[in-house]
């Protein structure tokens, strides 16, 4: 195989439910502080569910000053814009007039683009009786809001994000269900590869917190029904779990040219060594049960990386806390580890800030980064009761304190699509 | 039909809440927003923003404003081939928008005149005036069936 060229990481950003910053997100996931809790930014009491990780107190508006962008983005868009912003201030660099057609921008948008009240809107003025009625859809009595059809578009994040940070290079709006921000995250790697970019903005962003996405995963009844304790409602791998917590948010890494980072004196947190990329083929809404899937995702990863898996320390799980998905990746993390399993600390950073679908993938590779610069294994909240078929090391009770050689972190979508990112501590570069 | 006999007070009456609405539009300040500003060479208004200021305007003076209307009242008489040829406004053409703009400083219309770059001259009294007519007109109306 051609050597290949070194990818790293310099600048990480995130707005999650458990802090609107990485520095907070990251304290929080250490210290197990869960960011769950009843849902406030809609009336959700006549749900089954009404648990949420929302993003809260945040106000894009100090963070990204230009009231008229902010115009056109949605909920997401913001959370996307501040988590950026973030991630270039990070990485103490961003395009210029100059290089920014050498910048890409790789991104998973979001799997909800149209607002409910938008949609409640036309509802009410073309369905009055219940029957649809085209010509009342453009009627005088409806004021139809052209904007929202430009703010809705998938790509919509994709426009804005480049437009405002001057990113002219590659740019693709990547949607795999929850699989969204990891295959972002590798499709950067590969663009960096060929040389199609120097630098990448890369990452994800999502909220399907509103009544439209709420009811959809209750109907698919994915969702923990433990209305009553928010906190522990997402435990993954625990014999007790019951569904996932549905959240929301962003996050951004700043990838570039190893040795063009090494040049410029840059922080780098860590090699992106490796990306898999698969389906499973299966069901629709179910994982198989013997890992499938995920687990040639994983195995293409270290090939892509050049690894062993006796080299891997740490795994960032999927592990969404539902029965299905936290079996099936434990069945494909048995079968790829091998004997090494019991050596590699595991867990799922959802516990604690619940399961941001698009976004996922995106943030937690920037807890990896963290993870490996800080020699962390942050803990797996909320884990009492082992399950006998999620056999495998849990970072249980606390965070744990380990050198971290490499780190893999899957994202496992609806509709079978699975990536798998692993990343190599620095210093195990030579 | 014709708007000469709008009057200024008439215009100042609701260019309060038309400026509001234009700077929530654009995201800029209201008081940027100045009776004779232009919106694309003074407020960087782009082409969507229009139809986002109609939205609001529709909105929040409950009137219908058909898309285009200002050009097509601003032509009045005047055929399409009479008020303009290959994308340049004619001389009739660019008179009959002096006394219809008669908000825009005169200094801004350009000789020869193109059609696209009409709508830099738009004003945010252009668009109280559209508010207005389109307020008359609706009075005037026979009610709806």
């Amino acid at each position: 195989m051609n050597q290949r060229k070194r990818i790293a990481i310099t600048g990480v950003g995130m707005v999650t439910p458990a802090g609107n910053d990485a520095p907070t997100t990251w304290a929080n996931l250490q210290a197990g502080r869960s960011g769950l809790g009843t849902i406030r930014h809609f009336d959700a009491s006549g749900f089954p569910v009404r648990i949420g990780a929302e993003i809260k107190n945040f106000d894009a508006a100090a963070v990204i000053n230009n009231p008229k962008l902010l115009k056109h983005a949605t909920r997401p868009h913001r959370f996307a814009l501040a988590a950026a912003e973030e991630a270039l201030t990070d990485a103490g660099i961003r395009p210029t007039a100059n290089d920014g057609h050498r910048w890409g921008f790789c991104v998973g948008a979001g799997m909800m683009a149209m607002d409910f009240s938008e949609l409640q809107a036309a509802q009410k003025v073309s369905a009055p009786d219940g029957e649809f009625h085209a010509d009342k859809l453009l009627s005088d009595d409806f004021p139809a809001d052209p904007v929202a059809f430009s703010r809705n578009q998938t790509n919509s994040g994709l426009a804005l994000l480049t437009r405002h940070f001057g990113i002219r290079g590659y740019a693709t709006a990547v949607h795999t269900a929850c699989a969204s921000g990891g295959q972002a995250l590798g499709t950067a790697l590969k663009v960096l590869r060929r040389g199609q970019a120097d630098y990448v903005l890369a990452g994800g962003f999502d909220s399907m917190l509103n009544p439209t996405g709420l009811s959809a995963f209750c109907l698919l009844g994915a969702l923990s029904t433990d209305n009553d304790a928010p906190e522990q409602a997402s435990r993954p791998f625990d014999a007790t779990r019951n569904g996932f917590v549905l959240g929301e948010g962003a996050g951004f890494l700043v990838l570039e040219n190893w040795e063009a980072a090494r040049a410029r004196g840059a922080k780098i947190y860590a090699e992106f060594a490796g990306d898999g990329n698969s389906l499973s083929c299966y069901r629709i809404t179910d994982s198989p049960p013997n890992g499938d899937g995920p687990i040639q995702a994983m195995r293409q990863a270290l090939a892509d990386a050049g690894m062993t898996p006796d080299l891997l320390d740490y795994v960032n799980a999927h592990g969404t806390s539902t029965m299905m998905n936290d079996r099936s990746e434990c069945a494909a993390l048995r079968a790829v580890l091998g004997d090494h399993v019991g050596h590699v600390a595991v867990s799922s950073t959802k516990s604690c800030m619940g399961h941001l679908i698009s976004a996922a993938g995106a943030v937690e590779a920037a807890v990896c980064a963290l993870a490996i610069r800080d020699g962390i294994a942050p803990v797996n909240a909320n884990y009492h009761t082992p399950d006998p078929d999620c056999n495998v090391n849990i970072v249980r009770g606390q965070s744990k304190r380990m050198r971290i050689r490499a780190a893999l972190s899957n994202s496992l979508g609806f509709g079978g699509s699975n990536s798998c990112l692993i990343f190599r501590n620095p210093e195990e570069v030579q | 039909m014709s708007n000469e006999n709008i009057t200024q007070e008439e215009i100042m009456a609701i260019y309060p809440k038309v400026a509001e609405m234009i700077a929530d539009a654009l995201g800029c300040d209201v008081e940027n927003v100045k009776p004779d500003a232009s919106l694309i060479n003074d407020l960087g208004a782009e082409s969507i923003d229009f139809l986002d200021i109609i939205f609001r305007l529709e909105r929040g003076f409950k009137v219908k404003i058909p898309r285009g209307k200002i050009v097509e009242q601003a032509r009045g008489a005047l055929s399409e081939a009479e008020f303009e040829s290959g994308g340049v406004i004619s001389e009739a053409g660019a008179a009959r928008l002096r006394v219809f703009l008669s908000e825009v400083p005169a200094d801004r219309f350009k000789t020869p005149l193109k059609s696209a770059e009409i709508p830099k001259l738009f004003t945010t009294e252009t668009f109280c005036k559209l508010v207005l007519r389109q307020q008359r007109a609706a009075a005037e109306a026979p009610p709806a069936a």
